[in-house]
């Protein structure tokens, strides 16, 4: 228990270190990501998906995964979707980065940190009602892309190609080209 | 002023999209999918037992969860630790009040405050229901393939753009 401690907190400090560095925990720039005017957060969230899915073909093949999908449930995974969609777009800050924005000093993170903590506790109070009116019934199970693909690499190939289509999508249609940064 | 904000102040995407996804495989190797809005329901967890244990004992949510003796806990924990090295080491300007929002909504701190705490409240309501957030649900899963993180990313990322623009209008754009 001791290492795992260790692990996460170390885990934890170069996560938050990379998401402030390249401006995730600014809510202003997340604003700016989702109003199209600026494109570095997006594709930076896009491209490390696709490297770390290349990564766990690497891991997996070395036999040191550790993976757990989470299911799909049709409604309660839509309707949180959408509800989260609000919320990120309202404030600018999603779950993870509140939590590098408050080390970092930003006073509205501060009062996201406290109402994602009042969230997730009236969520706890009513999990035996909305689970089983909106998670349970529409439980699709642990689907992923293989299962259609028929093999797991073949799945990580068409998830790059459709992620790399999304950045380069991105990249063209967001207004600002980010002062020189692309390299 | 504002159009100065790109400027070498932040790292560019690509190399930090390299060093993101190094440590994402590093957790995927050491621990197991990462994930963050796990880590506020560990926190609330060991809060509440504190006062009412048997409340949190007969609660299916915390019995899925571990306490803040947890690698959860431990992973959020040293975000916060992280976020303010990055900070303290760099010169991004740290703000109370995003720019944009002072442009749309005035120098109110209570507005931006009480607009965070619903934002924050309505973000960890919604992962709690899907079972993840950003982290959790779209960037862990979408690396191990699965439906449900494509699916919620879909949905996170087309509906915020549409709550920006309500929330935002023109603001901006003038510059």
């Amino acid at each position: 228990m001791g290492s795992e401690i260790w692990l996460g907190l170390l885990s934890g400090i170069a996560f938050g270190f990379v998401i402030q560095r390249v401006g995730a925990s600014n809510a202003d720039k997340m604003a700016r990501a989702h109003l199209m005017m600026e494109s570095d957060i997006p594709k930076f969230m896009l491209m490390a998906v696709i490297l770390s899915a290349v990564g766990l073909l690497g891991l997996e093949a070395a036999g040191v995964a550790n993976t757990r999908v989470l299911p799909t449930s049709l409604v309660a995974t839509g309707a949180a979707g959408i509800l989260f969609g609000i919320g990120w777009g309202f404030c600018g800050y999603c779950p993870g980065t509140t939590w590098a924005a408050v080390g970092e000093g930003r006073m509205d993170a501060v009062f996201a940190l406290i109402g994602g903590l009042a969230g997730a506790a009236v969520f706890a109070h009513l999990h035996e009602f909305f689970i089983p009116l909106l998670y349970d019934p529409f439980n699709v199970g642990q689907i992923t892309l293989a299962d259609w693909t028929g093999s797991r690499p073949a799945a990580v190939v068409l998830l790059v190609f459709i992620f790399g289509l999304c950045i380069g999508a991105i990249h063209f249609l967001w207004k600002g080209k980010n002062g020189g940064q692309t390299p | 002023m504002d159009k100065k904000n790109n400027s070498p102040l932040y790292w560019p995407w690509l190399p930090a999209a390299f060093a993101l996804a190094g440590i994402i495989v590093f957790i995927f190797a050491t621990f197991g999918p990462p994930a963050s809005s796990s880590g506020f329901v560990s926190l609330i967890k060991g809060a509440v037992q504190t006062v009412a244990p048997e409340y949190v004992e007969n609660n299916p949510h915390y019995a899925t969860m571990p306490d803040t003796g947890s690698w959860l806990f431990a992973f959020v924990l040293g975000m916060a630790i992280g976020g303010f090295a990055a900070g303290r080491t760099g010169s991004i300007p740290v703000r109370d009040i995003p720019e944009i929002w002072e442009k749309r909504f005035g120098t109110s701190r209570i507005k931006r405050f009480a607009a965070t705490f619903a934002g924050g409240f309505i973000i960890l309501f919604a992962s709690r229901l899907a079972g993840g957030c950003t982290l959790g649900l779209f960037i862990s899963g979408s690396t191990q393939l699965a439906v449900s993180g494509l699916y919620f990313g879909v949905l996170i990322f087309a509906v915020a753009m549409v709550t920006a623009r309500l929330v935002y209008g023109n603001t901006g754009k003038e510059e």
